[in-house]
């Protein structure tokens, strides 16, 4: 099979990427293992977060918000977004110094979309939290998004405009020869101009493929939602130093997560879940919001995710190989940033240009000469 | 922390024999049962029934109270009232007991946890007032409650079996609506004379199918196209029988078309399943001694195929003298002596299983919605029109379909859908059932608060100090 771009990887980026690219007319083939979304682009918590996010990855991330707002109607799918202030509570006085140590940097760069709240508007955005916290701090732009939806809204619309994306593929190796990738599936053989490498978790397989060496590492982030209860949380919550993080959907289920991490065992597409970290959570969660004790936690799950030493993405061009990208290694925060980040490898194959400084997210930022 | 040489999850007849035959060859065995009485779905309650006459139900019945005694009296413990939410496959049980999280380690484990009923997704099935006909039987045993009036729909030896104790007991019945096609009984002949090698247990359906007839209840053969008919509940139940159209009226409805392993531990844990085309639904794969893909896990019973309570309990003698043989404390060929005789009667019952599985061989008229309005999925509220339309938007998979539309997401975890998606599917896709595939699970198995969990760390370190 032919086409000017093969994408690797169906998750949320490959999907992006493949609508970017199919809607300025470039023919483009998704390669998925195993099926669109299946992996953390499907299973991940939905937040759509720019609050608290790296300074390097502000101005992506502020792009990508923008782009959410309007999303359902960009692709014509259903993504599930839903804008909704996000509060990161302080829970005693030296988490509100490293809110206020964080808001003058920001500013300093210009960032104004985070807002340091006080205790009286912390109770009244969330009458439920215990009366000991302090403050915290907030973002308007921010929400959630219902995740497997987002990935199949962006795979269907690049479906609408051409691209194909083919399930059940595994890309077993690469080559390049003369102007053209030669890449090897399991079923299949295809040849493209250009490769795009969105593999997630595997991403360090693929890169190596083509040529790039990467310390990528992978981990299973745990999630669990609990039945449905009464509403008691419009905002998404998390907490600066506490590994507290919840958010209750409009259904009433209440998803937390917290990042705890269980066990990856990413050759057989499976992972493990540490109850003991999970019930450290539980204990997190009421002691901050006493309401929670009686939840009913209905299911528990990890995805595999794909994690840098800095927590900051691969994103741009491969350095030993011409014609080929990377986007990969979102540390669980790359769910939000789908949307731009196609944008950005659709203009880097299509015109070499971009708008941001990719620098901070060069594949190669930690070559350097070890004696 | 101690660890058992066996952890059975089960006390039915497969999970009692087997723990009774572990206890007396000296094994330290550990049996868990949600129920707070031993017995399973057959036996419930035997040992204590609070109906004055109890042996009305039958002699089947009234055979558990012996297996119950023995179990209770064979040196097994019993943890009554402990409901297991995550087995590993590393031999670790996490179980909800008394409201705390409790963690308990095994050698070797024995699923043992039965059958649940097919659901019957027609229009209506989710009516108030709408049972399956073993929530009958389990209202009648545990609590000696009934329905007066209700008409019964289906088919099966357990359809009838309830009837029929209704029946002994004086309830009144408005109607026994039998679903199972004439073409069945052709198709079951051929199997008639080898079947006929279990003369016992055929007699003992034939005689159920003739007190049943005695009794008088109107009762309607070949039925098809059945609907529950009411708005708020079940006021009656519609269907076509003879060429005709007929309503009959009553507030309980009782549905059954046969059962279905339970599943929920087994794909949780990840063990090997496959289709079993006979039974229609998926199974357990596990080899003659019940073990399963993952060595020290062993599956008996109905678990792992439905065979019935004789065959049960032979299931469960056969899979614990191969862990005594696995746990060093018998040899093969004491194993090999020692089952014999066990898996002699489980071969000889395989003709009868075939016939009846013909015979009672669930259609599809009934496995799989027709209306689009018709709900597959009751916790979530998903119609086969939501499920259609999320196939048709790429959902191929089972398990991207439950991402796509929530179908299977609920507190049963899949349980009342999970048949019926995988044979929307085979359908949709033109493919076989196996191709589809069925839905990864996870623990737990069942709704747990966040005290609780919260609680298991804690409970760890005391059992530690
Ligand atoms: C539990 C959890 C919670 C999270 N919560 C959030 C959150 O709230 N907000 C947020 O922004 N982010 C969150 N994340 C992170 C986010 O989900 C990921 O960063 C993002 O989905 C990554 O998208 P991706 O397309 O790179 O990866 P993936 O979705 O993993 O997609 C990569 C795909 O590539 C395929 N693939 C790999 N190798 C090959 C090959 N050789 N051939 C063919 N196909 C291949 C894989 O099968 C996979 O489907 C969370 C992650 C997890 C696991
Ligand atoms: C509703 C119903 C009624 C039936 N009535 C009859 C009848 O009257 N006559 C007849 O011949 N056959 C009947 N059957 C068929 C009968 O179930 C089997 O033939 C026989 O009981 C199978 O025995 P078993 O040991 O495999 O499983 P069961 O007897 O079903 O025992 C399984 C046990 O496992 C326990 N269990 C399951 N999961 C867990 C868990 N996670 N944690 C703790 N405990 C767990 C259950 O509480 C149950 O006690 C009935 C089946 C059903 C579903």
């Amino acid at each position: 099979m032919k086409a000017d771009v093969l994408i690797i990887g169906g998750g949320i980026q490959g999907c992006a990427t493949a609508y970017h690219l199919a809607r300025k007319g470039a023919s483009v083939i998704v390669v998925e293992k195993d099926y669109s979304g299946r992996h953390a682009s499907g299973v991940n918590a939905g937040g759509v977060r720019l609050l608290g996010r790296d300074m390097a990855e502000v101005p992506l991330s502020k792009a990508s918000m923008e782009m959410w707002q309007t999303l359902d109607e960009d692709l014509g799918h259903d993504t599930g977004f839903r804008r909704q202030t996000l509060v990161n509570i302080a829970v005693d006085e030296m988490d509100l110094a490293t809110a206020q140590a964080r808001e003058a940097k920001m500013h300093d760069a210009g960032f104004t979309h985070e807002r340091i709240i006080d205790q009286v508007e912390l109770r009244e955005r969330l009458p439920h939290v215990s009366p000991g916290c302090v403050g915290g701090v907030i973002s308007d732009l921010d929400g959630y998004a219902i995740p497997f939806k987002a990935t199949s809204a962006f795979r269907l619309a690049a479906e609408n405009y051409g691209a194909q994306v083919i399930e059940g593929e595994d890309i077993l190796g690469l080559r390049r020869v003369g102007d053209a990738w030669l890449a090897q599936g399991a079923r299949h053989r295809y040849e493209a101009e250009t490769v795009v490498n969105c593999a997630g978790a595997w991403a360090d397989k693929v890169a190596l493929m083509i040529g790039d060496n990467v310390p990528l590492s992978h981990a299973a982030p745990m999630l669990m939602i609990t039945a449905r209860m009464p509403h008691f949380a419009k905002p998404v919550v998390g907490a600066i130093s506490r590994q507290l993080s919840f958010k209750q959907f409009e259904n009433g289920t209440v998803l937390i997560g917290g990042g705890a991490k269980g066990f990856a065992d990413r050759a057989n597409n499976r992972t493990r879940l540490d109850y003991a970290k999970l019930a450290a959570a539980c204990r997190t969660t009421a002691e901050f919001f006493p309401i929670m004790r009686k939840a009913s936690i209905n299911r528990m799950w990890a995805g595999l995710e794909a994690y840098m030493p800095d927590n900051l993405p691969v994103i741009g061009p491969a350095v030993n190989a011409s014609r080929a990208f990377h986007a990969f290694g979102f540390s669980a925060h790359g769910f939000q940033m789908g949307p731009v980040v196609g944008q950005v490898l659709a203009d880097l194959v299509t015109g070499g240009q971009c708008r941001f400084n990719l620098s901070p997210f060069r594949i190669d930022r930690f070559d350097r000469k070890v004696l | 922390m101690k660890a058992f040489d066996c952890a059975i999850v089960g006390a039915g007849p497969a999970g009692m024999s087997a723990a009774i035959e572990l206890a007396q060859a000296g094994a330290d065995v550990v049996v868990l049962d949600r129920a707070d009485r031993a017995g399973g779905q057959i036996y419930r309650s035997a040992a204590d029934s609070p109906l004055p006459d109890a042996a009305r139900l039958g002699p089947d019945y009234a055979a558990g109270a012996d297996l119950i005694t023995r179990f209770e009296q064979s040196g097994a413990t019993h943890l009554a009232g402990a409901d297991a939410w995550h087995l590993g496959d590393d031999g670790r049980i996490l179980f909800s007991y008394q409201g705390e999280t409790r963690e308990l380690h095994c050698r070797e484990m024995l699923l043992c946890p039965g059958a649940m009923e097919r659901p019957m997704p027609i229009p209506g099935w989710t009516l108030p007032g709408v049972m399956t006909a073993g929530a009958a039987q389990v209202m009648l045993k545990s609590d000696a409650v009934v329905a007066d009036g209700a008409v019964f729909a289906g088919s099966g030896p357990l359809l009838y079996l309830i009837v029929a104790q209704y029946l002994r007991l004086g309830v009144q019945v408005a109607a026994l609506v039998d679903t199972t096609p004439r073409q069945h009984f052709f198709d079951a002949v051929p199997l008639m004379p080898r079947a006929l090698q279990q003369v016992g247990n055929l007699r003992k359906g034939l005689s159920l199918l003739r007190e049943i007839r005695a009794s008088g209840v109107a009762t309607y053969r070949y039925a098809e196209k059945l609907e529950v008919i009411g708005n708020d509940r079940a006021t009656g139940l519609r269907f076509a029988a003879s060429g005709r159209q007929h309503e009959v009226s009553a507030d309980t409805v009782f549905l059954h078309h046969g059962v279905q392993p339970n599943l929920n531990m087994s794909r949780a844990m990840g063990l090997a399943h496959h289709w079993n085309s006979g039974q229609m639904c998926w199974q357990v794969t596990v080899d003659a001694f019940g073990q399963s893909s993952v060595p020290h896990v062993s599956v008996g019973g109905d678990g792992a195929g439905i065979i019935g309570a004789d065959g049960a309990r032979a299931a469960g003698r056969v899979a614990a003298q191969n862990i005594l043989f696995r746990l060093g404390r018998i040899s093969k060929a004491d194993r090999n002596q020692r089952v014999r005789a066990d898996l002699n009667d489980l071969s000889a019952l395989k003709p009868f299983r075939r016939f009846i599985d013909c015979l009672y061989r669930p259609t599809e008229a009934l496995r799989l919605p027709r209306d689009a309005e018709t709900l597959v999925c009751r916790c979530e509220e998903q119609t086969l029109g939501d499920l259609r339309k999320g196939f048709e938007q790429g959902a191929r998979d089972p398990n991207a379909l439950k991402s796509l539309t929530r179908c299977g997401m609920g507190p049963c975890q899949g349980r009342q859908c999970g048949h019926v998606v995988t044979g929307l599917l085979a359908q949709w896709r033109a493919e076989s059932p196996e191709e589809v595939g069925y839905y990864r699970l996870r623990s737990p198995q069942r709704l747990l608060t966040l005290d609780e969990l919260g609680r298991y760390g804690t409970v760890q370190a005391e059992a530690a100090k």
